[in-house]
């Protein structure tokens, strides 16, 4: 039987202030589920009510079957990785990982045959007499992951756990973590406001703001089809236009933009929002031979080279349009700043919201 | 993949104790505020009501007798003027000495910081013994130089002992202050056209106004609350601490003691309540970006301020040299021929009372340090429910004057059922509660410092929260146990006033000793004693000092900045 872990109308107040307001979610077993949003939206709360940290103000945490919002954190057995690793700096490596089993009061050989095979886990064996102290961030967290894998959690929640951590090792470590993953079939719950890390180690994200889940789903439902503009701001990035319902297409300023999924949305007053890699741009005059609608004159306001792609931002009709070509593309295009291109924004590029 | 060990197939939680995490924080909390309580609020309560009760009814009579007595009512003008006076002189000094430390490159600063920091490893009344030997009425400089009449006993001895024996709590503040303020403003105030001592009185002064307040409220309350020194060179100039003292050893009269000490209470707490509040001010402001980078003083400002804190240095050195010469000579200022005939100390305690001293402090640093861990450990990091209640209680004894707190002993528990009363245990207990302040702040400082999630990490793992202390936040707080031991050990080697109160006929301390010794007149074997304490506290510290250095340079002390 396979153990759920659901939060029910979860709520948690502090004070005035409501950090969680009434969230469900179901976790299934061995499920790796990612709470993304910015700071102060409530998703590190939720990880703290479920370690046992926090006690809710409303609402249940089941486990197995079992409300569990009033058992101690000892209890649940469930394992924690902390932003700052926390690890004892009193102790070794190999007695940060026997830690949680001396609590558990396993035989002194079962202890060590664990710790060997945790340390292996993560390719640390030689370094098991050392202090944490002596050790790098990215190795430091990595023993923070198995120190919390050694007793065997029924889950593993893991709090900004890459943050502290520079950009290269944080991709490797982040493939590592869902290497484990795949590997111990392990339930994870995962919190970070990095959208890249969340959409790329994720089965399930759940988008949050303002103790809200805004959206629920795998990463590609979540980046392709946002059911908000918050979380098509916030995942990604995309150009966000207003507009108004005018016969069959969307006036935006000056311009009249054909998009087709407009009538999706009752109301007339709309959000616009599309990716930059679903725009094209060309020379002057260029793409009107390809596209019949929604080709517009723009103007380079400035070039910034990111490797292999260039991000350009263009002047279209007092809106700022962000796109993204290839840098070969970019010096075939041969267009500097201040003069005018082609710009085409496909009709069913478009993601459209309610403007409240 | 599966897990490998069989064993780990299937989940398991750690065995809880019989009582849970909660309960015990509760538990502990009751037992330390119930010390609290017990041995602070209850002395002080009985004080209150001996003043203020006469045969069962509220009365006022004590007090109307006080203002009536002009003797005794002196008391409180001329422990205002002393108080005052030592509060102006000292802030002063200290200031420029601190800037001289944190401001100027000039040579020699650990040296100076080292000389004006001795008072604090020494008899309170070290100051006042050096001023007597040198110009008291058989004084070195008064009655064998200058053969003059004069002598220092009086408000002027008191008032220059009690400036060097506060000069470096009063430094310590300051020094904070200056070091903690971003040089670059000085800088700034210079590009912009101020000269040198524009910038001094318009932006380093103000910018210190804070750490100036708060030492000056500090040394006040220090000096107002100072016992040894006024008994041993005030002569007939009575101030409040002393006057409770005559009239409860000399009198027996324990109604006017009382009543003087709730008189000595108010400006007492008054002093520091500012000191508190204002510390707490300046400590928000220190910001960890200030880099103080300095540039070289200029040749007159260096000239200046070395000579200024040789100044002050060689006063201090000379009370030292002083005092220690003095206990080996024989008849000062008459033979100085040397001998040990000083340290036959003919009192009852004698050598016993070193003793006797030395194991009390040991004791009351163990019980100390642990006491204040603990209650820190529930205030900073358990937080129950009156936690802040606990925490007002454990910073209220540095605003009790020691001879207040040792007379509200007597006062509370001379019973035949308190049958630690007269033993040991009660001074212990004393020294204990009335350095309890200090213990507990710098117990929160070091706590703090502990990042939370490692009591989660710990929790989460399955320890309870008698293991994570033990196992977690213990060991990570060695450095500060033993530093809060420390103090706690070199305050009882060295504290007088409330201790005074309770020992003995079966307890004699050392430093009691001393006064005991200058009141029959034997100012040398006064010295010896002063000079033994003083030994055996540096020894103490230098032991400790090398263990320490052998036991915490492994490198797991390389953390420090989680």
């Amino acid at each position: 039987m396979s153990k759920e872990l659901v939060l029910e109308n979860l709520t948690k107040k502090f004070g005035e202030l409501i950090a969680v307001n009434k969230v469900n979610l179901e976790v299934k077993e061995g499920e790796f589920v990612c709470f993304l949003g910015p700071s102060g939206c409530g998703k590190t709360t939720i990880l703290r009510m479920i370690t046992g940290f926090e006690i809710p103000t409303d609402g249940k945490i089941w486990y197995d079957g079992k409300v569990i919002n009033d058992l101690i954190p000892q209890k649940r057995n469930f394992g924690i990785v902390f932003q700052s690793y926390a690890l004892f700096p009193n102790m070794t490596v190999g007695e940060n990982i026997a830690f949680g089993l001396k609590m558990r009061k396993f035989p002194k050989n079962i202890i060590e045959s664990r710790v060997e095979e945790m340390l292996n886990l993560v390719g640390l064996t030689k370094w098991k007499d050392y202090y944490p102290a002596q050790l790098s961030g990215g190795q430091q967290q990595r023993v923070a992951l198995v120190r919390a894998l050694a007793p065997n959690p029924n889950v593993l929640l893991l709090d900004e756990p890459l943050s502290a951590l520079d950009a290269k090792i944080r991709i490797r470590l982040r493939a590592e973590i869902k290497r484990l993953q795949n590997e111990l079939g392990k339930t994870m719950i995962y919190v970070t406001h990095d959208q890249e890390e969340a959409l790329s180690i994720a089965d399930k994200v759940v988008v949050m703001e303002a103790g809200v889940f805004e959206q629920v789903g795998t990463p590609l439902e979540i980046y392709q089809n946002p059911k908000t503009s918050f979380v098509a701001d916030f995942v990604g990035t995309s150009n966000f236009f207003k507009g108004v319902k005018e016969g069959s297409m969307v006036r935006v300023g000056d311009l009249l933009l054909k998009v087709a999924s407009a009538n999706g949305v009752n109301e007339d007053r709309l959000i616009l929002a599309i990716r930059p890699e679903k725009i094209e741009v060309g020379k002057r005059g260029t793409l009107k031979k390809k596209y019949k609608e929604n080709i517009f004159s723009g103007r380079l306001d400035v070039a910034t080279f990111m490797g292999v792609v260039v991000r350009l931002m263009i002047e279209l009709n007092g809106n700022e349009v962000i796109t993204d070509v290839l840098y070969t593309d970019y010096e075939e295009l041969g267009i500097k700043h201040g003069e005018s291109l082609d710009i085409y924004l496909p009709p069913n590029g478009f993601m459209v919201f309610p403007d409240k | 993949m599966a897990n490998k060990s069989e064993s780990f197939a299937v989940s398991t939680t750690p065995p809880t104790g019989i009582i849970s995490d909660r309960q015990i924080v509760i538990l502990v909390s009751l037992l330390i505020g119930f010390i609290l309580f017990f041995f602070m609020l209850f002395p002080l309560y009985s004080i209150l009501k001996m003043s203020f009760l006469k045969n069962g009814h509220f009365s006022l009579a004590s007090y109307y007798k006080y203002f009536r007595t002009p003797r005794i009512a002196r008391s409180l003008h001329h422990s205002f003027y002393v108080a005052i006076i030592s509060m102006i002189v000292t802030t002063i000094l200290a200031f420029f000495f601190a800037y001289a430390l944190t401001r100027t490159t000039i040579k020699g600063k650990n040296i100076f910081y080292t000389i004006i920091m001795m008072p604090l490893i020494s008899p309170p009344i070290i100051q006042a013994l050096a001023l007597i030997l040198l110009f008291g009425r058989n004084g070195l400089i008064t009655a064998h130089l200058l053969k003059t009449d004069w002598s220092i006993y009086g408000a002027w001895g008191i008032i220059i002992s009690e400036i060097f024996y506060c000069l470096p709590h009063a430094l310590v503040i300051l020094y904070t202050t200056l070091s903690a303020v971003d040089t670059r403003i000085d800088e700034a105030a210079e590009s912009l056209g101020a000269n040198a001592f524009q910038v001094f009185w318009k932006v380093t002064v103000p910018s210190a106004k804070y750490g100036l307040v708060s030492a000056a409220a500090l040394v006040f309350n220090l000096t107002i609350t100072d016992f040894g020194n006024p008994i041993v060179i005030g002569g007939n100039y009575n101030v409040l601490a002393t006057e409770i003292y005559s009239q409860v050893i000399g009198l027996q009269k324990f109604d006017m003691g009382a009543t003087i000490s709730v008189i000595l209470l108010i400006p007492s707490v008054a002093a520091f309540l500012v000191n508190y509040y204002i510390s707490k001010k300046s400590f928000s402001l220190i910001s960890g970006q200030a880099r103080p980078f300095l540039r070289p003083s200029r040749m007159w400002k260096k000239i200046g301020f070395t000579g200024y804190c040789i100044l002050i240095s060689a006063c201090i050195i000379l009370i030292y040299v002083t005092v220690v010469f003095g206990s080996f000579v024989k008849v000062w200022p008459y033979d100085w021929r040397l001998s040990f005939t000083h340290y036959n100390f003919p009192s009852i305690g004698g050598y016993a009372s070193l003793w006797t001293s030395f194991w009390i402090a040991i004791v009351v640093g163990i019980i100390g340090a642990s006491l204040t861990l603990v209650s820190g450990y529930i205030v900073e990091k358990a937080k129950p429910k009156g936690s802040q209640l606990l925490y007002l209680l454990s910073v209220m004894p540095a605003a009790i004057p020691g001879t207040v707190m040792g007379l509200g002993y007597i006062l509370a528990f001379n019973r035949p059922y308190y049958i630690f009363y007269g033993t040991p245990w009660i001074i212990i207990i004393n020294v204990v509660i009335c350095n309890y302040t200090l213990g507990m702040l710098s117990s929160i400082t070091n706590l703090k410092q502990i990042d939370k999630s490692m009591e989660e990490a710990a929790t989460s793992l399955g320890a309870s929260i008698i293991t994570t202390f033990t196992r977690v936040v213990f060991p990570l707080s060695k450095v500060a146990f033993m530093q809060t031991f420390i103090y706690y050990f070199m305050r009882s080697m060295v504290t007088i006033s409330a201790v005074i109160f309770l020992v003995s006929a079966t307890v004699h301390l050392a430093a009691i000793e001393i006064i005991y010794l200058d009141m029959d007149g034997r100012m040398g074997s006064a010295n010896a004693m002063a000079t033994v304490i003083m030994v055996i506290v540096l020894s103490f510290l230098g032991v400790v000092r090398f263990i320490g250095k052998k036991k915490f340079s492994s490198p797991q002390m390389q953390q420090s900045s989680v």
